[in-house]
Parts: structure tokens; sequence; C-alpha cells
């Protein structure tokens, strides 16, 4: 719970980190609605070919994405299974029959066992959870016994396999694009270029200064309010409030003794935040100047430039292809 | 028993690739009984994380800590039941006011007893009891605990926690944030409860006349290893206090002032202002 790292920003170089955050947005903006506009496999693995040149121009480590991509990972795995399962188009590329007998059973529950026990030692979770699935399927096609108690046939389409592919893959892009945002912008920079980019708003009566102020204070203080959260658990535990244990009817009282203290510190706050940003002359709505400026430079050209073309070039496969 | 740490280290994951080490090396020995003990140590120094381990809500990163004939190592043992030592070994934080949060005074500290199983009726009974003790009448049995002072709110959550009767009572700066007046009201109250009952009180405390005062065996920790232990007089005297860069108490520093300002014939370890007047009063009969 200590190593939260909100927004996921880590320090580094090259050019991701230079870029203006205004740039920055739009040009993921841009890019990712051209993602949505590839209609088949091999122009959306071309698309995945120059994410993953983005990621090696701007010297990320393939390493760090892959790590952000680890929360969404169970939905990945759900989208692909669904999509090889569902999807009843095509050519039949493997029909087989899915056995449930008592061996098969069995030997699926101590897979499962020896899953769950792998996974407390090693740290590949994510490989071992694949090894698991595939190694289910092999289970029950393979344990032919007879006196199966339930059996049912998995077909297996070939635009199934297609679309499962293209969904997932669409889904990586997507997400990689999102995390190379996060990773190289500091949550200040980010509020500041949506502040910029919401001025226009302002027309029809939108208050971006105040919209990016909200943002800014939220992730400034959650850290603060994760901490406090702590403290009060610790304090609540020495009273006995064992979070961990105890029955429903128990827990949800101990929630309260939670949620009711975090409330009343998050009012305080608030207050106290309130009270130093005005002796500290602070205006709403009022002008303001800032310590830092933020500048357009020739490496934003640039990206504008390569984003505009990945855009033209989407379209182009879109209406011609 | 009581609570034995045995060359505990406990390490905290930093920004930083290397861990940071809130206690290291600690090895003590605190018995049930019989004991009116200070932590002392600058911020920093490891007070509150030693704290911590006394009653399990977190386990050294080596060594171990045996809580009542419990040892707790940095892994979780199921035989141990972490819950009971709590009842043990009563831990009141910081600003212990944050902690409130039912609508009657009485119910909140009934919530302490409840978790432990302890009967409704005997819970508020326990209730009552120990708000009495705090020094708070039973008209705030039924009041808001939202609507007392900042003081008040600091005696019923103490409250709390004296309401599950603990072996150990651990208070992580008690005192902080009140007048002097206040101060001593709660410190007569601790030294009430260890006169009557025997039991041992840790109290961690920045206040170097509170530690003259009232207790009978001082711990300071610098940088989070073991750098002092023994009795307050002693420590007054050795050279520890230079090289923590602690504080002397007011009576030892005016004391110390006039002896070495107008070369007097004085005994400066004086506890309390009364007995420093008094030796002052002696001095100027006998010069």
């Amino acid at each position: 719970m200590n190593s939260i790292i909100i927004g996921q920003y880590i320090p580094g170089k090259g050019f991701l980190y230079r870029l203006d955050p205004r740039t920055k947005m739009l040009a993921i903006i841009f890019l990712m609605v051209s993602v949505f506009l590839l209609q088949n496999i091999t122009q959306l693995l071309v698309a995945f070919g120059i994410g993953i040149l983005i990621l090696l121009f701007g010297r990320i480590s393939l390493w760090k994405v892959i790590k952000g991509l680890k929360p969404i990972f169970v939905l990945l795995i759900f989208t692909f299974v669904f999509q090889i399962a569902l999807n009843k188009s095509g050519t039949v590329v493997s029909d087989a029959v899915m056995h449930f007998n008592l061996y098969s059973v069995i030997i699926a529950v101590g897979a499962f066992i020896l899953w769950r026990i792998l996974v407390r030692l090693n740290r590949f979770k994510m490989l071992l959870f694949i090894a698991f699935l595939l190694g289910l399927y092999f289970i029950l096609r393979y344990a032919d016994f007879g006196n199966d108690f339930y059996s049912f046939h998995l077909t297996i389409y070939e635009k199934g396999i297609e679309m499962s592919v293209f969904v997932v893959v669409r889904l990586l892009i997507i997400i990689t694009l999102t995390t190379i945002l996060t990773l190289t912008t500091k949550p200040t920079d980010l509020t500041q270029g949506m502040e910029s980019l919401m001025h226009p708003l302002k027309k029809i009566g939108f208050n971006s200064d105040e919209f990016a102020l909200i943002i800014s204070i939220s992730l400034r203080y959650i850290p603060t309010i994760f901490d406090e959260a702590q403290k009060i658990m610790a304090a609540q535990a020495s009273r006995g409030a064992d979070f961990s244990e105890g029955k429903l009817k128990d827990k949800l009282k101990q929630i309260v003794s939670l949620l009711v203290p975090m409330f009343i510190i998050a009012f305080i706050r608030s207050e106290e935040l309130a009270d130093a940003m005005e002796s500290r002359n602070f205006v709403p709505g009022q002008k303001r100047t800032r310590i830092n400026v933020l500048n357009f430079s020739m490496v934003d050209v640039y990206t504008g430039l390569f984003t505009l073309a990945c855009f033209a070039g989407a379209i182009v496969a879109k209406v011609v292809l | 028993m009581g609570i034995r740490f045995k060359e505990v280290t406990h390490e905290y994951p930093s920004y930083s690739k290397t861990m940071y080490k809130a206690i290291q090396n600690i090895t003590l020995d605190i018995p049930a009984n019989g004991e009116f003990i200070a932590l002392v140590g600058h911020t920093g120094s490891g007070k509150s994380t030693l704290a911590k381990h006394m009653n399990a809500l977190i386990f050294p990163t080596s060594g171990s800590v045996e809580i009542f004939g419990n040892t707790i190592t940095n892994k979780r043992n199921k035989a141990i039941k972490y819950n009971d030592l709590r009842k043990k070994v009563g831990l009141v934080f910081q600003f212990p006011e944050y902690q409130l949060f039912e609508e009657t005074v009485e119910k909140d500290i009934m919530f302490g007893p409840l978790n432990f199983k302890v009967p409704q009726e005997e819970a508020r009974l326990l209730a009552s009891n120990s708000l009495s003790m705090v020094g708070l009448d039973v008209t705030y049995l039924k009041r808001n605990p939202f609507n007392l002072s900042g003081g008040e709110k600091k005696r019923v959550s103490i409250a709390g926690i004296l309401a599950l009767d603990p072996e150990i009572l651990v208070l992580d700066e008690p005192t902080s944030g009140l007048d002097p007046a206040g101060k001593h009201t709660l410190m007569n109250l601790f030294k009430e409860i260890h006169d009557k009952t025997g039991k041992t009180v840790i109290i961690i405390t920045h206040d170097m006349d509170l530690v003259y005062e009232y207790f009978n065996r001082v711990i300071v920790l610098k940088n989070g290893e073991l750098s002092f232990d023994g009795t307050p007089e002693s420590l007054f005297k050795s050279d520890v206090i230079e090289t923590n860069h602690l504080d002397l108490p007011n009576t030892i520093k005016a004391l110390k002032y006039l002896k070495s300002e107008y070369g007097l014939n004085i005994d400066i370890y004086k506890k309390t202002v009364e007995e420093a007047v008094l030796e002052l009063n002696r001095v100027i009969r006998d010069e």
C-alpha cells in the first residue's frame, strides 16, 4: 500500500519530456482517434510498430510500460477469451469437445492449486496465469475417459481469432499511448496544459482556471489523505477494529470508523488550505502569473507534423483501402 | 512478561532505492508492572515506529518483539491473534481526537470494548468509568464528541483506550497542543493510573520538565538507535543530553545558570519549582 505512485510520472530525459504538455495531449488524442479509424489487423500491427518506435525514440523502457499494463491485464485476457469463444463467423479453425468428468475436474483443481502456489513463489504472475488458462484448455480437451457428466463443443473460428487479436492489440496501443502521457508529464504540467487547452471554453461560461485548480489540488491531496487514512486505520486497529478479519457486519462498522474521521479530516484540511490561500492573497477568478510558462519549440512542431501524418494515413486507410 | 525487543530493526521503503531505517538494532526490556517510562528523541528518531511495534501494528524487518509471550517477527504467524495483543498493550496515537467517529461520547468509548466482545452492559459501565478516570463527568456521556473542545476530545479518545483496560499503556505525545495546566492534569492522570494499578505506562514526549518531574525511566533514541536507557536523574547528569541535543529541564537550567554566574554552592538537580526555591532559600541563608 505504501508504494502507490499517483499519476506514475517517472523523471527522465528524451524528447517526450521536452514536449509541451498541450502538444502531447493533442497528439495523444489524435493518435487514439487514428487507431480507432483502422479496420484490419495489418494496419493495426503497423500502428503497434509505430507505437513501439515512439517508445524507443523517447527512450522509455518497455518494461515500465508493461508494468503499467498490469492493472488492465485481466481485462485484456477476458476480451481475448470472449472474442475467441463467442465470435462465430468465418471458417472453422478447430473444433474440440471439452470433457467434464471426475478425472478432468480433479486434474483441473490440481492445476488451479499448483498455479496459486507458484504465484506465491514466483514473480511472473501474468505468464503463470496464461499458462494456467492454456493448461486448463488442454486438460479439458484431452481428459477423455468417457462417462462425462457434462461436455460442450469449443469451436474456434478464423474470424474469432482475428477479432480477438484485433481488439487486444487496439487496447494495447491505446493504453500504451496514455501511459506515455502519464509517464512523461508531471501532474502539474498536465493540469496547466489542460487549463490552457480549455481556455477558449471560457466564452461559453466554463471556467478553465478553476477547473484546473480543482484538479491540481485533488492530485496534490491524494497522498496526504492516503497517509491520514493509514494513521486512522492504525488508531482504530489499536481499538480492536481489525480490518482484515471479522464478520461482514463487524467490518461495515469498522469501515464507518474509518470513513467518518476521514471526512472530518478532509473538511478540516480543505478549510485550512482555503485560509492559507486567502492569506496569500489568492482571489478566485483573478488573473495569475506563473513561474513556468508553457512554450512551444521545434520538437512540438515535429511532433505535430508526425501526428498529422499518422492521422492522415489513418483516414486514407479508412477511405481508400 | 511485558514487551521484549530483541535486535529490532524496521525499514520503510523510500523513494530512493535504499531502504530507510527507522529504528536499528533496538534491544529493550519493558516489564508489565511498575515502570513509568518516557520515550524521548528528536523528530524522526524513530519513537513512533518503536511505539507501533509494541502492539504489533507493524512487524520488525529483522529481529523480534516478544509481547506477553507472543513472538512477533517479520512474518505473520497464524497462531498469534494480533488483535488480542492490542487489548493487552493500549496505544494512544498523536492527535487521537481524529479517531472519534460515533454520535455520542459513550458509544465512541464503547467501540473498543465491543470489538473485543465485551457484553453491551459491561462496555457501558467501562465507558462511564474510564470517562471519569480522565476527569470528565457523566454528563459528557450523551454529548456529541465533535462538539467538544480540543482538550476534551483528547481526553475522550484516551478514555477509549483506557476502556480496553490494557496491561501496558503507550501514549504518543499525549500532551502536545495543550496548555501547561492541561498538560499537568493529563500527566497527573497517567501517574495516578500507574500508581493505582502498578501498570507500566510509556509516554512519548519532548517536554524535559515533565520527564524530570514524573518519570522513573527514560529511553532516548537517536537516529533510530538506542542511545540511553536509565533514570532521568542519571540522564541529566550524563553527557547524553549534549550529544543528543536535548534540552535540560527549566529548573536545572535556571539553577545551573545561577551556579555558574555567581559561583553558588548549590545543588542544581531539583525536580520542581518549589524544590528549587527551597534550595535557593537555603543557599541564601547560608551565604
